[in-house]
């Protein structure tokens, strides 16, 4: 890796310790006594944030040239601390090994902010390692005696004038102490609400890399946590034990509105060292010993009584519940009406659809897990696997009505969350602190899958009635949707069923999509949102929440099964169909790419020997598309069918992406391929069941997620482009499955499949007729 | 009644005070600190918790930390010691030397969260002491048929699963 500093494409900063010019741009620069960071599992007392326009607040450049970067974004197991290191190490011209990250701390990271994806997430550190890599070049010329523009950067050793030396030796037992801008406002509570979730942002405008000068991006760098995730010597959050600390298990009520009538006492004989716990509806169990805590509370449960409650319709009347509410004006709407109606009245004919999904959810391996520290004092530390530090800390800080500088959210690696915890909610944690409040101790709370499955946040069923007029051409002129479905809730469980301060929620409801068809001039896009199912429970009932691809892998389903049923009728190949509806090269690229990985043959669907009925096996294929964060996604399955005995079976699967520069190629295709499991898994097998008063998908054989022998072949297309930017790479492969598989049933068997998922008991209702 | 309880783990002899009726996770993670092991379902439904008891994979989240005495343990963190001795490896080989199976976790970059991936490697490890040439259909099998559950993963990371064992079972016959 080198680089010549004056190819960077502007003049570098210039740098002495009192620059009038770097100041002009947003910066100072000095070296000051450095002080190391460390990790501490002590409690912490009364620790504010990091300065952020400090850039030592989040960038440490070691003796040894190795540089730790600061940041309130955490790793959620996509490998972006991969993707991070990549893009430091490239603004730095350091190699990516050299980049350690410290995630997600609130005490010890500067900016906060949603941990949802490069896009969001790198901005931050990579113009820090930018305005860094200006300041390193400064201090090398002045060290070295030559002017910036003849040094040369190799592995973070700047070289000039037949000397050279490193970034750690520029910098030896100090710091840099850099002033760089930053906008934004940290994660906080303002008339009741949590805001500032995006965190802050580094602004300005240091000089950058080109891209055709990369040496560390677009290269498959290994994921940096891998190894140690191997070995077991990651640290997890579930591992985390304090001296003194009680473990905790929960009593949940019995229904979502369960009151409690009275608390089951625990018996002293058979558990020494419990204790029950509790605070309005809150019920726990605690002792020293985790089995003696499990055991106890299973004890307890049976002994502790609840009111009655029922107030949900039952997942099998959920759409008749969902179309039974009497919805108002849409919570978000783009488009125009009237062009859209007058489009539409004018077509040659029209198509309409309703499109829906029952309940799923997010139902990751590790169930819920925190320790929390509430001291006399006042001072709060959270240990945690939350995707948003700051926004819980927040939160906390709210229901403890405590200053917000009392509470540290510590971050630690966990089982995956899926985007419950991006928007700042919790699982175990608002249990943690009010236990830890009631009994002064550190208390470890774990959730058991049940409690899961039953009260962590649900991505909320939906309906979509969709319409697309076409003209005498056959090709679409105008569509509108129409997407219904309960909103969502962030309020930390442990706050609600305490009766303690939370934050408020609103009903509310957004479009997703981004609009792939340029070609149909005249869309209405609307989303309705109405209160939760069972809002007027003591628990707040089935609490939504954002999950992987939010709203768009929703509506998305709607719009690519409504150009399915389109293309149909007319006659048309599905994939010719959707590229006559868009002039946007990349779209058209990628769509032909992955119909020639797939060995994809125009033609109309469905296919001529496509039957509803027999014991034979019949296939299908079909395909869908997607545009999200400057991602062009294709997806393009292969079905087999036993119409019998409805059985479906995924024999292949083909995906292809361009999302502008590829950061590592190698993680990439293990998110897509991994992205098209958990979107199989929705579209064949999710759905969260509950009678009139609880969930009952409770254990992995009630909420059935895909298993291994139901993965089919993947095949992965990627295409790079250097003139692009970044795009979305590692998040959204989810969303091109259920569309895709929709389309091959409907290819099968010539009958359109409008609701997932498509388990043997519904594709046998559907193919009866 | 708690009583001390003497354990093989992972090649050391350890003495715990727990109930007999405790689960093996349990003391693996809080007495014995290996945190290998983790909590899934807590009813051998997922795999997360899964260990090795004289080479047999085993749930330990409902496994008696009785049934275990007399029994060796392993976990992940003694994978690396069971192959260095099959091979016979020099203490300072051993000491810088994986498991294959490991290894080719890292090689294929297979956790993505990684939560469920110490019981995987333990499957893959029994597994492949059975069948050391699995096809992917028996692979495909033995992650999803054998009781009591199918190994499951949240993130989807099946493929990359598969691409590790077979290269796992490549690197141990050589």
């Amino acid at each position: 890796m080198t680089l010549k500093a004056d190819t960077i494409g502007r003049s570098p900063i210039p740098l002495t310790l009192t620059r009038r010019g770097f100041v002009k741009m947003g910066g100072t620069l000095f070296v000051s006594l450095a002080f190391p960071a460390q990790f501490s599992a002590r409690a912490a007392q009364n620790q504010t944030s990091l300065d952020p326009t400090l850039i030592a607040s989040w960038l440490e450049i070691r003796h040894d040239n190795t540089i730790l970067m600061r940041t309130g974004r955490t790793e959620t197991g996509t490998g972006m601390s991969g993707y991070y290191a990549q893009a430091i190490a490239e603004e730095l011209n350091v190699r990516p090994e050299a980049i350690s990250l410290l995630m997600g701390d609130t005490d010890k990271t500067p900016d906060g902010g949603y941990s949802a994806g490069f896009l969001y997430g790198m901005y931050n550190v990579r113009k820090v390692a930018a305005y860094a890599y200006q300041a390193l070049l400064g201090l090398a010329a002045t060290r070295l005696g030559v002017a910036v523009a003849s040094l040369t950067v190799t592995d973070g050793i700047a070289s000039g004038g037949g000397k050279s030396i490193s970034y750690g030796q520029l910098v030896e037992g100090q710091q840099l102490d850099l002033k760089i801008p930053v906008t934004g406002k940290p994660a906080r509570m303002e008339r009741g609400e949590v805001e500032g979730l995006d965190g802050l942002t580094v602004s300005g405008d240091p000089p950058m890399k080109p891209v055709s000068q990369y040496r560390v991006i677009g290269t498959s760098f290994p994921v940096p946590g891998i190894p140690d995730k191997v070995t077991g010597k990651t640290q997890w959050s579930c591992d985390v034990a304090l001296p003194g600390m009680l473990h905790a298990r929960m009593v949940r009520p019995p229904t979502l509105g369960s009151t409690l009538v009275s608390v089951g006492e625990v018996d002293k004989k058979q558990f020494p060292t419990a204790e029950v716990v509790s605070k309005g509806n809150l019920v726990a169990v605690v002792s020293s010993n985790e089995w003696e805590a499990i055991s106890a509370a299973i004890f307890v449960a049976v002994r502790t009584k609840w009111t009655d409650w029922s107030g949900l319709p039952g997942s099998e009347n959920l759409t008749k519940a969902l179309r039974a509410y009497k919805w108002s004006a849409p919570a978000e709407s783009r488009g125009k009406a009237a062009d859209v109606t007058a489009a539409l009245a004018g077509a040659a004919r029209t198509i309409s659809a309703t499109y829906e999904q029952p309940y799923v959810r997010h139902a990751p391996i590790g169930p819920f897990v925190a320790l929390a520290d509430v001291r006399s004092d006042g001072s709060v530390t959270v240990w945690t696997h939350s995707a948003q530090s700051q926004g819980l800390r927040a939160q906390i800080a709210n229901t403890l009505s405590t200053p917000v500088e009392k509470v540290v959210v510590r971050w630690l690696e966990h089982s995956g969350q899926y985007g419950r915890t991006t928007l700042g909610g919790d699982g175990a944690e608002g249990d943690a602190v009010v236990l830890s409040q009631l009994t002064g101790k550190p208390v470890r709370v774990q959730w058991t899958l049940q409690e899961d499955l039953a009260w962590s946040t649900v991505s909320p069923g939906w309906v979509s009635d969709i319409k697309a007029g076409l003209d005498a051409h056959g090709r679409i002129s105008a569509v509108h949707s129409a997407f219904y479905s309960p909103s969502g809730d962030i309020r930390l469980l442990g706050a609600i069923l305490a009766g303690m301060p939370c934050c408020t929620v609103k009903p509310g409801g957004w479009v997703a999509t981004e609009w792939p068809y340029d070609k149909i001039q005249d869309r209405l896009e609307e989303a309705y949102g109405m209160p939760k199912l069972g809002a007027n429970s003591v628990s707040g009932g089935l609490r939504g929440n954002i999950m992987r691809t939010p709203g768009q892998r929703q509506q998305n389903f709607a719009l690519e099964g409504l150009m399915n049923e389109a293309a149909a009728s007319v006659g048309a190949d599905p994939i010719q169909f959707r590229i006559a509806h868009t002039s946007e090269p990349r779209l058209m690229d990628v769509l032909k790419a992955t119909a020639k990985a797939a060995g994809w043959e125009p033609r109309p669907s469905p296919h001529q020997a496509a039957t509803r009925t027999g014991n034979n096996a019949v296939t299908g294929r079909g395909v869908c598309i997607m545009v999200r964060q400057n991602a062009y996604w294709v997806g393009i399955a292969e079905v087999a069918i036993i119409p019998a005995t409805g059985a479906l079976q995924v024999i292949k699967f083909t995906i292809g992406v361009d999302c502008g520069k590829i950061i590592n190629p190698r993680q990439l295709d293990r998110c897509m391929k991994s992205g098209v499991v958990m979107g199989l898994s929705e579209a064949l097998k999710e759905e969260v069941t509950f009678d009139t008063g609880k969930v009952t998908s409770t254990n992995w054989t009630r909420y059935k997620i895909l298993t291994m022998e139901e993965t089919p072949e993947i095949r992965v297309v990627q295409i790079s482009r250097d003139d692009k930017g970044f795009g979305g790479g590692s998040e959204a492969a989810n969303a091109i499955v259920p569309p895709a598989v929709a389309g091959a049933f409907f290819d099968a068997t010539g009958v359109h499949a409008r609701r997932i998922p498509l388990t043997p008991a519904y594709v046998t209702t559907l193919l009866k007729g | 009644m708690a009583s001390a309880l003497t354990l093989s783990v992972n090649g050391a002899k350890q003495v715990v005070t727990a109930t007999p009726e405790t689960p093996l996770l349990f003391v693996l993670r809080n007495d014995l600190k290996l945190t290998g092991p983790r909590l899934g379902c807590g009813m051998a439904q997922c795999g997360a918790c899964s260990v090795l008891l004289d080479g047999e994979e085993v749930r330990s989240c409902i496994t008696p930390v009785s049934y275990a005495v007399g029994k060796r343990v392993t976990t992940i963190e003694g994978l690396p010691a069971i192959w260095a001795e099959e091979k016979g490896l020099s203490p300072a080989d051993a000491d810088k030397t994986l498991h294959p199976v490991q290894q080719a976790w890292i090689d294929e970059q297979v956790p993505q969260c990684g939560y469920c991936q110490s019981g995987m490697m333990i499957a893959a490890v029994e597994l492949l002491a059975k069948n050391p040439n699995p096809t992917v259909a028996q692979i495909k099998d033995a992650f999803t048929n054998k009781p009591p559950s199918p190994h499951l993963c949240r993130c989807g990371t099946y493929a990359a699963i598969i691409d590790a064992v077979q290269r796992a079972a490549k690197a141990m016959k050589a």
